[in-house]
């Protein structure tokens, strides 16, 4: 049977290729400002969020946003500030996955639910869930296109771009809310701690294969949109869970793209030396 | 040999007044003034640690002083918004290589704060972008991977960037560090054309003497956090090195 025609790998399949297309937009801008575990850091802060919604009875979608959002609003002020040094930042996030499981348990959430938003359960999707995700990938793509110049002087150089007088405060800002929507949006599908992968590995293979930072960009929402429909037939087929699949090939791309780099260079002078 | 140069006009672009700058408990600057006119090249000398790239950071308002003012062309920092007519180039950027950039988008990223939401650039700002990639020498590297090249290609790249706005004052800190001389070369010829050609005023952070001789109308020490004149006029080069 084509899995393609069953309603929960429909499901899946949109949910998981939307999310894991969009994340690596935000991820090129956040590893080339050297901040590759931003995406990780939220998704601990997400699950103090979802627990506290579970605590008064409130959507998880709700609890993880308010508190990823807050959490942006912080660390920026953190930075202004200097003090969004390695203990701080780790203060926040471990402290953020400590809450979340105390009020989660405090709740009877159960293991199962857990598990399933910490690690993603994309089968488990309904079509409501899937237009949260569509709704919030569209809102990070229109900001991304739309701060594109911005966004890209903030990530090469942000003394200089402050400079030449791009308002570098609100870009942060707004680069830390998208990482925020885009760690929610893939809370459901591929798991709070599973999503930052995809903000930052198929950015990292996509760099192998590109010359500029626009092309890198590109492909590197393709390898995400390609990895997620990958994995998710691989653990239809193999019964593997699913968003590790879908993480699991995301590096294989990138083990791939590295090799045929590694090969490229070698053969370059080769060639050239004839 | 000293070229000739155009004597400085009277309007400033640049006025650092009485400005003090301390890190923790630690002073940097102790009440530092420079003034900079439009058209005038200005060098700034001192040795590693003297305070130089604090003072040019203070100037951009990248840091905050701790006394003082800082005007640019007559307006107080904290009201100037037209920061267009100012181009920066800092020591050089190793964050650049986190990830595949390309000469092209390096260089307009210089002009990513006058292009509006969805905008596309200007006909003016390509033009400009096409003159100033020309102007140093990048043309046949603008799609190339900026990691790749030299260090004095990247340097280019990063003067091109600050130069695309049209800038009326360039502020650059030690812009030949890690530079071979044929890439000094090229940044001379383009200082040269942008100060007696195009009236722009440069203030050029150096430790390095030999890197400003012939451009420079005057020279400014900076040392043990305060600021003096060094050198002025076509002798500048010679007043400096003789200096104890």
């Amino acid at each position: 049977m084509n899995p393609l025609e069953l309603g929960f790998m429909q499901r899946a399949v949109v949910g998981c290729v939307v999310i894991a297309a969009v994340a690596p937009l935000v991820g090129s801008f956040i590893v080339q400002r050297g901040q590759s575990l931003v995406g990780d850091g939220m998704g601990h802060v997400a699950f103090a969020g979802v627990g506290v919604a579970f605590l008064i009875g409130a959507d998880p979608v709700l609890g993880a946003l308010t508190f990823t959002v807050l959490a942006g609003l912080l660390l920026v002020r953190m930075g202004r500030a200097g003090l969004a040094g390695d203990l701080a930042l780790a203060l926040i996030f471990y402290g953020g996955i400590a809450v979340g499981y105390l009020f989660s348990s405090r709740a009877n959430a159960g293991q199962t639910r857990l598990v399933g938003l910490l690690f993603g359960s994309p089968l488990n999707l309904t079509w409501g869930q899937v237009r949260v995700i569509v709704a919030l990938a569209a809102v990070v793509v229109v900001v991304t296109v739309a701060l594109y110049p911005r966004l890209v002087a903030l990530a090469f150089d942000e003394q200089a771009a402050r400079v030449a007088g791009v308002p570098t405060d609100r870009i942060v800002m707004a680069l830390t809310l998208m990482v925020a929507l885009v760690v929610v949006g893939g809370m459901s599908s591929i798991g709070l701690l599973l999503i930052s992968a995809m903000m930052v590995v198929p950015v990292a293979a996509a760099a192998q294969l590109s010359s500029s930072y626009r092309t890198t960009l590109l492909v590197g929402s393709g390898i995400g949109a390609a990895s997620a429909f990958v994995g998710l037939l691989a653990s239809y087929y193999r019964d593997y869970a699913p968003a590790s699949a879908i993480v699991l090939v995301a590096i294989g791309c990138y083990l791939m793209a590295s090799a045929w780099r590694a090969l490229n260079r070698r053969w370059r002078p080769a060639i050239s030396s004839r | 040999m000293l070229s000739e140069v155009a004597p400085p006009t009277a309007r400033q672009v640049l006025e650092v007044d009485d400005v003090s700058f301390t890190y923790g408990r630690t002073p940097i600057l102790h009440q530092v003034s420079l003034c900079v006119d439009e058209g005038e090249f200005v060098a700034v000398v001192g040795a590693n640690g003297s305070g130089k790239t604090t003072l040019m950071k203070l100037a951009l308002g990248l840091l905050r002083a701790t006394a003082g003012h800082v005007r640019l062309f007559g307006t107080d920092l904290g009201a100037f918004g037209d920061w267009g007519k100012v181009g920066y180039v800092p020591q050089r950027a190793t964050a650049m290589s986190a990830l595949p950039v390309s000469v092209d988008e390096v260089v307009q990223s210089g002009l990513a704060a006058g292009t509006g939401l969805f905008r596309r650039r200007s006909p003016e700002q390509r033009q400009r972008l096409e003159h100033v990639v020309d102007l140093l020498g990048l043309t046949g590297d603008r799609r190339s991977r900026i990691s790749e090249l030299s260090g004095g290609q990247q340097q280019r790249a990063l003067i091109a960037r600050a130069l695309v706005t049209a800038p009326r004052l360039l502020i650059m800190d030690e812009p030949t560090a890690g530079v071979d001389a044929d890439a000094r070369g090229v940044l001379r010829e383009s200082l040269e054309h942008l100060v007696n050609v195009e009236g722009m005023a440069v203030v050029y952070v150096s430790h390095d003497p030999e890197a400003f001789a012939g451009l420079a109308h005057r020279v400014v020490e900076v040392e043990g956090g305060r600021v003096h004149t060094a050198g002025q006029g076509p002798d500048v080069l010679a007043e400096v090195a003789s200096a104890p």
